[in-house]
């Protein structure tokens, strides 16, 4: 206890030394900064600062020579305890820095300085070198200005004036610049310079002539030239070429100059600081000129870009154009780093900067673009994870990833803790605690930024963590929360998930580094908690259009209020505002009711009183809060009187109206969705392909949290259309209105024929046709089966028009379709899904409308209608339904195929095919190539632990008459969180029937935990169980209808032999 | 088209020539009231946003106004077609005359997809619904109000067209306004109040005391809400109620011996009437399956969700102890269960008198508007037990008389209305 107490003094105590150092640099900072104060003034005022930085600051004494002036403080007694550090401007000794103690102290690092002091003194030493050369260079800019307007000076005086100047503040420059003339001289075959180069020896200074060997070459004694030579080359320049252009070229040479340092630094793979250092160095210099982009400074950035932001060919190819030398001096000064580091920024935080760099460098071109914030953002690189690693001895966690994925999960949890409990190194704390000390107590959000996500063309996205910090409290516990939350996201390196998802695509080997962006959370304070008033995700392509007249291309945006964590995610049990931004004014919802049902009803913001992320009713919390959020009036309208009404005012009160989160206000009053329309269709041009961004508003402005390539999973992705198809193999083809995607392993069709349908003669009978979808929406297998009916699915009133189902009597189907047959000479309107589409987008049921009487399309009718139909077997009740509605079992009907349906937006086509099941898999140009875990090893695993429960479940103790697998594992479509369902025909006495359940309810957990170290998922029990009794089986009642049913039957498992 | 194929108009037809039978109406007047009145189908053009011009089709059709204007919402509906206006139409002429307001049937939509459209289209599409229809409808012709797809917002434009066009104030040309835009008050409580006012009459007439009675109600959403509140306040106790829940996309019930308490419950009930079914057991209810409502020992069933709820799989389940049934939802029973019900001695008191209080409560809108003077809400509701318990004894005493089933003798007491109307006028 108490050592840890001492630890936490001797924490302290540092913390408070690099404080006061921090405290007189600032001081420095703002010393040198200020404008038009005399050098001497500046170093009398810097004597003064110092002291506070050392730390016996009472009996510290500096003194400053330069240029042989001295400059001390009064009482000035040099002694024997003193540190120096000389200055130097370029290359050249001008002076020295010195601090000396009064009077002896107890030995430290360096006598009795810290070493952190001594690190202190250089760094004044070159903040003050800096300063002494940006004034001699500001004083020879401002000379050559004055020799500009000057009328007795001609152009001649101007370049001339800036050769005096180097030759007095840079003699090497001005050698250097010489010798460049010399060879431009020479290059335009100008006799008297050719004549100079050709005798060697007036090109030396005096003392080393003769050493000279003619075999050598020259290049490195260029620099030895004389003044006396250099005079002669530029009065040759000055009577051979224009004064102007002398000038000109001068100039280009200082500036090449100047990076020349830069270009070495960056191609030589030196460690992050020299680099830093390097750029600082460069930016201080001067005010950068407007030059020309020069090969030598596009091969910097280059250098740069591919140094710090990704190595990707794409990638550089563009942000070269977009970023610069002056961004990466801003972007060293926002990053937290090791001192060895060669780091990079990782994808995430690369995207954000490429992408705010292209908005910030056209926001001329656009009103709408300017203003769009990026929130204050650090960086740590993402080589000190493992510098924090090995700092632990938590190097061999590395090989972490390959090991079988049970132990990585079962070890995980573990890792987690062990990173949790690690400290970090010395360094890395000092750079997060002065983050912390310019971010305040504003809430944080620390976020993954790896190597390998959000590179372009691959898809990474949420697999690691980002987490939210309320940041509230001491400035030490706000430091151990945040290192805390860095040292989770680091263990979501190791996790799992990502480790099977890198598996998968063989990105395994990859050296993976986790890099970490520490933002600001947008947003305000609303009582004791934080929000921004609204945010979301928006993408570029829309593969979920609600009306036809909404193309592809106009976008999607999801918006929910608080924050955007809500859109990011799909929700189950509350909805994001969905608006297309190019399209602003269709919206989704048309009636009173929709909108009603389909509004946000919940608010993510953080509580800063429990530091804690927490999820609130949002019409509660605008009631209460809504005056102290900014803008919420734009978002929020209050349902009275059976309408709703934009809110005018604070009138938050809910007692006469419902408040409800339409966005209406955003929509009609603000440039809002016009800006994010510009935004994304400006990135997917610039960067070229589409995007996602996730942003968010605080009242004020508006600010891009992430841009990525839009995410293409195997959903969304644009399914290659084979074009030599045996046309007996297509069941329907379609060509407009398409999205992106692939749905495979379709096994049966559910199809109510439009024509039959049309002529039912009562109401009644097209309701029946809604419950027989109903019920087999219950009994066929889940996302395996496709529903197509004419019209509007979801109809009420006027059921003609489509069948009259709810989203519960749909919720299981893979895909919805529509069918438009031509009706005498008009074809009618389609609903898209309009009933349920927000439902559909949550569940990602795909919708496609059919148009099958249009020229060109492929409907093949006769297999919908010719095909055996199962109906009558299945749903007994319905027989006399059977010339309306066909039940198709696939494979039964095409010999053992299975139906394959692929879309394509790109060229607006879609077709649905027969395949060879599991051989479904075609190459995809655009993923890495996937070697996606099929849905067989999952079922085969269930398949074989419920052959195994069979074997051991003795039927005649638990009085069971047979047991069945259906489902899922059946039909070889599990997924890693399927259940496995269980049909038991039991036939004892209910004390058995307790018996067997409880034995059973012991496998089910036990499976479970197996499953959950093999997959990651839990469901708290993986048996289905359904008991159906010899009543069940005889009146084929509930799932009875399952054993030995036309299709889609339970399979028989066989039992344990009853013990003789 | 196959004539075989379901049509809305001529199922009206069907429905009205066997009532015309039983009431024995003379030929002329079966001619006129199987037909509508007058129909307008019209074309309004609309200048969409992206510029573009877009033609959409409107309808009207007036199908009687002998007993007083017509009286009939818009549709916007992408599918409309006239036959199904000229049914919605006759409908509405028997649901005015069953609660005997002075008003005739009308019914009126465009064809169109508001999912299609933008707020600024609509508004289009309403206003030139209105410049074409201006001369054919009005306060004492006929007065629209909102349908499917149409609201409150709807209403305004299109009065506010009309208003340009005749330069004048005119709230009693269109129903369903907002409150202080010439909408009435007491709206939201009316036809939750009418299906109780009609239910006190029918227990009278059962001869059982209301306060001995308890009830089951399926759904629990607007007209569910103050049924039940008023049934309680009149001293009856509803000890079960179901409703629909979002997230597990089925229903429940929820069931308390000692009365619900639909203050409590609204607490935790989104705008929907889907009840927090956690909460409520924290508050003791009991959690039954969605089907519970329906097989309570209770005197009374009111089912007031959706269609269809009453069928022959179902109907034996109601228990003994039911007396009576209200049709608060629109059609909740099937036909072959409705003849279950009849031979089982159960009172019914069918949808188009039990849910009468909607329809009753905009001509209480239309009046106040025609005079510029609106009641207290008191007032509203005080009048409506008039209408409505004088509308329920006419259709009873007619059941009695005539051995009719109740939902027979609310229809016929319908057309004999409208029927003596037209007569009386000297047109038949």
């Amino acid at each position: 206890m108490t050592k840890r107490q001492d630890s936490i003094d001797t924490l302290l105590n540092s913390l408070q030394e690099r404080a006061k150092e921090l405290n007189c640099l600032y001081a420095i900072e703002e010393i040198l900064n200020r404008p038009g104060v005399e050098p001497g003034e500046v170093c009398r005022a810097i004597l003064k600062a110092i002291p506070q930085g050392w730390r016996y600051g009472e009996i510290c004494q500096p003194c400053i020579e330069l240029y042989g002036e001295k400059y001390e403080p009064d009482g000035f007694q040099p002694s024997r305890w003193a540190q120096h550090a000389d200055l130097e401007v370029h290359d050249h000794k001008v002076g020295v820095l010195s601090v000396y103690y009064t009077k002896q102290m107890p030995e430290a690092d360096d006598g009795p300085f810290l070493k952190e002091e001594t690190k202190l003194i250089n760094t004044i030493a070159r903040r003050l070198e800096y300063y002494i050369s940006y004034q001699q260079m500001r004083r020879a800019v401002k000379e050559v200005e004055s020799a500009r307007r000057s009328p007795t000076r001609t152009g001649k005086g101007e370049w001339r004036c800036v050769l005096d100047l180097l030759r007095a503040t840079d003699h090497d420059l001005y050698f250097r610049i010489a010798h460049k003339m010399l060879n431009h001289l020479c290059g335009n075959g100008i006799r008297p310079a050719l004549d100079l180069m050709g005798s060697p020896h007036s090109m030396l200074t005096e003392d080393q002539e003769g050493v000279e060997d003619l075999n050598r070459p020259h290049s490195g004694t260029a620099f030895a030239l004389s003044d006396a030579v250099s005079e002669t080359i530029f009065d040759i320049a000055d009577e051979h070429i224009r004064d102007a252009e002398i000038l000109n070229i001068v100039h280009k040479w200082v500036q090449e100059d100047k990076l020349s340092f830069l270009v070495q630094v960056v191609n030589r793979h030196l460690t992050l600081p020299v680099v830093a250092d390097a750029l600082r160095r460069y930016h201080h210099m001067g005010p950068a000129p407007l030059d020309l982009h020069s090969p030598a400074r596009r091969g910097v950035e280059v250098a740069l870009i591919r140094r710090f932001l990704s190595d990707q060919l794409e990638f550089i190819n563009i942000a070269k154009n977009y970023i610069g030398l002056p961004d990466f001096y801003q972007l060293l000064e926002n990053l937290v780093y090791a001192t060895d580091s060669h780091g990079k920024l990782g994808g995430k935080s690369a995207g954000l900067y490429l992408a705010k760099n292209i908005l910030q460098k056209t926001e001329d071109l656009d009103k709408l673009l300017t203003g769009i914030k990026i929130p204050k953002t650090r960086h740590i690189t993402s080589d000190v994870v493992l510098y924090f690693m090995h700092y632990n001895d938590l190097d061999d966690v590395v090989e972490q990833k390959y090991k079988e994925i049970d132990q990585i999960r079962q070890e995980y949890p573990h890792i987690v803790q062990m990173f949790k409990r690690s400290r970090f190194p010395a360094d890395i704390v000092n750079g997060l605690s002065t983050v912390l000390d310019e971010f305040g107590d504003r809430p944080l959000i620390v976020r993954s930024s790896s190597l390998l996500e959000d590179r372009m063309g691959a898809a990474f996205s949420g697999k690691y963590k980002s987490l939210f910090l309320a940041n509230q409290g001491t400035k030490e516990e706000r430091l151990s929360a945040l290192t805390d939350a860095i040292a989770e996201v680091y263990a979501s390196t190791f996790g799992p998930d990502p480790i099977e998802y890198r598996t998968e695509r063989g990105l395994i080997d990859f050296g993976e580094e986790m890099g970490i962006m520490i933002q600001e959370v947008v947003g305000t304070r609303v009582g004791h908690y934080f929000l921004p008033t609204f945010a979301g995700v928006a993408f570029s392509r829309n593969e979920y259009r609600w009306s036809p007249r909404i193309k592809r291309d106009d976008g999607l945006l999801r918006l929910v209020p608080g924050l955007g964590t809500r859109a990011v995610d799909r929700l189950s049990d509350d909805y994001p505002v969905l608006i297309s931004p190019a399209q602003p004014n269709l919206r989704v919802n048309a009636t009173v009711d929709e909108v009603l049902r389909y509004a946000p009803k919940k608010i993510d913001v953080i509580n800063l009183s429990t530091n804690s992320f927490e999820t609130v009713d949002a019409g509660e919390f605008i009631e209460k809060h809504g005056e102290e959020i900014p803008g919420i009036a734009h978002v929020v309208s209050k349902f009275v009187d059976g309408r709703l009404r934009r809110l005018f005012g604070m009138d938050f009160d809910q007692s006469d109206g419902e408040l409800v989160l339409t966005f209406d206000g955003l929509i009609s009053d603000t440039t809002f969705v016009n800006q994010i329309d510009t935004i994304l269709k400006l990135l997917e041009n610039k960067l070229g392909t589409p995007v996602d961004i996730e942003f968010a508003f605080d009242g004020k402005d508006l600010y891009l949290l992430q841009c990525r390539p839009q995410s293409q999973t195997s959903d969304t992705i644009a399914a290659p259309i084979p074009q030599d198809i045996p046309r007996e193999r297509i069941v329907f083809s379609a060509d407009r209105h398409i999205s992106n995607g692939r749905v495979s392993n379709i096994t049966h069709i559910v199809y109510v024929d439009p024509q039959q349908y049309g002529q039912l003669a009562s109401r009644e009978e097209m309701l029946a046709v809604g419950h027989a979808v109903s019920k087999l929406n219950k009994l066929l297998p889940k996302r395996q089966f496709i529903l197509m009916g004419p019209g509007r699915w979801g109809s009420r009133g006027d059921i003609k028009l489509g069948v009259n189902v709810t989203y519960s009597s749909i919720n299981n189907a893979a895909v919805l379709i529509e069918i438009a047959r031509q009706q005498g000479n008009y074809v009618p309107d389609l609903s898209f899904g309009t009933h349920f589409f927000q439902d559909l987008v949550e569940a990602n049921i795909r919708y496609l409308p059919l148009y099958p009487d249009e020229e060109g399309i492929i409907f093949n009718e006769r297999f919908l209608t010719q095909s055996p139909n199962m109906l009558a077997e299945i749903l007994p009740n319905f027989a006399g339904l059977a010339g309306t509605i066909h039940l198709i079992d696939v494979a039964k009907a095409a010999g053992g195929r299975v139906l394959q349906l692929l879309m394509n937006a790109e060229i607006n086509q879609a077709m649905a095919v027969l395949t060879e099941p599991h051989a479904i898999e075609e190459p995809s140009p655009v993923v890495v190539p996937t070697a996606e875990k099929p849905a067989e090893q999952y079922s085969r695993w269930r398949l074989q632990m419920a052959q195994q429960l069979a074997a051991q479940l003795d039927p005649e103790l638990f009085g069971v008459k047979g047991l069945y697998i259906f489902g899922s594992t059946k039909n070889i479509s599990a997924k890693p969180d399927s259940d496995i369902d269980l049909l038991v025909h039991f036939a004892g006495t209910p004390l058995q029937r307790g018996q067997l359940l409880f034995w059973l309810d012991g496998w089910s957990l036990c499976l479970d935990e197996i499953n959950y170290l093999q997959t990651g998922y839990r469901t708290g029990g993986i048996l289905d169980i359904y008991l159906v009794t010899d009543e069940d089986l005889a009146n084929k009642t509930s799932y009875a209808v399952k054993i030995g049913a036309a299709t889609d039957a339970a399979r028989p498992l066989p039992m344990k032999n009853p013990a003789k | 088209m196959d004539d075989k194929s379901y049509n809305p108009f001529a199922m009206a037809q069907a429905q009205f020539d066997k009532a015309a039978e039983v009431l024995n109406l003379d030929a002329a007047t079966r001619q006129l009231l199987r037909q509508p009145m007058r129909e307008y189908q019209f074309s309004i053009p609309v200048r969409m946003d992206d510029g573009t011009a877009k033609i959409f089709r409107g309808f009207r059709v007036q199908h009687n106004d002998a007993r007083g204007p017509g009286k009939g919402g818009i549709r916007f509906h992408p599918q409309e077609t006239i036959d199904t206006v000229r049914a919605l139409s006759m409908w509405m002429t028997w649901k005015c005359a069953v609660v005997d307001i002075p008003l005739g049937g009308s019914k009126g939509g465009v064809i169109c997809d508001p999912h299609n459209l933008s707020s600024r289209e609509e508004e289009q599409i309403c206003r030139g619904w209105i410049r074409q229809m201006a001369k054919f409808i009005g306060a004492q012709v006929d007065v629209p109000a909102p349908d499917v797809m149409t609201s409150a917002q709807h209403m305004l434009w299109m009065l506010d067209e009309y208003e340009v066009i005749y330069g004048q104030k005119s709230p009693g040309l269109i129903t369903g306004k907002p409150v202080g835009m010439g909408g009435s008050l007491g709206r939201t409580e009316a036809t939750g109040y009418g299906v109780i006012f009609t239910v006190r009459e029918a227990f009278k007439e059962l001869g059982v005391e209301i306060k001995q009675t308890t009830a089951s109600v399926q759904g629990f959403g607007n007209v569910a809400q103050f049924a039940i509140r008023l049934y309680q306040q009149i001293g009856g106790k509803v000890i079960c109620v179901s409703c629909w829940d979002q997230n597990d996309q089925k229903s429940y019930g929820f069931k308390k011996e000692s009365g619900i308490d639909p203050d409590e419950l609204l607490k935790f009930t989104d705008r929907f009437g889907g009840i927090n079914k956690d909460k409520a057991r924290e508050a003791g209810y009991e959690i039954l399956p969605g089907s519970a409502w329906l097989e309570q020992p209770v005197d009374l069933l009111i089912p007031a969700a959706l269609e269809n709820q009453i069928t022959v799989s179902n109907v034996e389940h109601i228990a003994t102890s039911v007396k009576l049934i209200a049709e608060g939802a629109n059609g909740p029973t099937t036909p072959d269960a409705d003849q279950k019900i009849a031979a089982r001695g159960i009172f019914l008191i069918p949808d188009f008198l039990a849910n009468a209080g909607g329809v009753t409560c905009s001509y209480f809108e239309q009046v106040q508007s025609n005079m510029n003077y609106y009641w207290e809400k008191d007032e509203v509701l005080g009048k409506l037990d008039v209408k409505m318990t004088s509308a329920f004894q006419a259709v009873s005493e007619l059941a009695r008389k005539r051995k009719l089933f109740m939902r027979d003798a609310a229809y016929y007491i319908a057309i004999s209305r409208v029927a003596q109307a037209c007569k009386d006028r000297g047109w038949t």
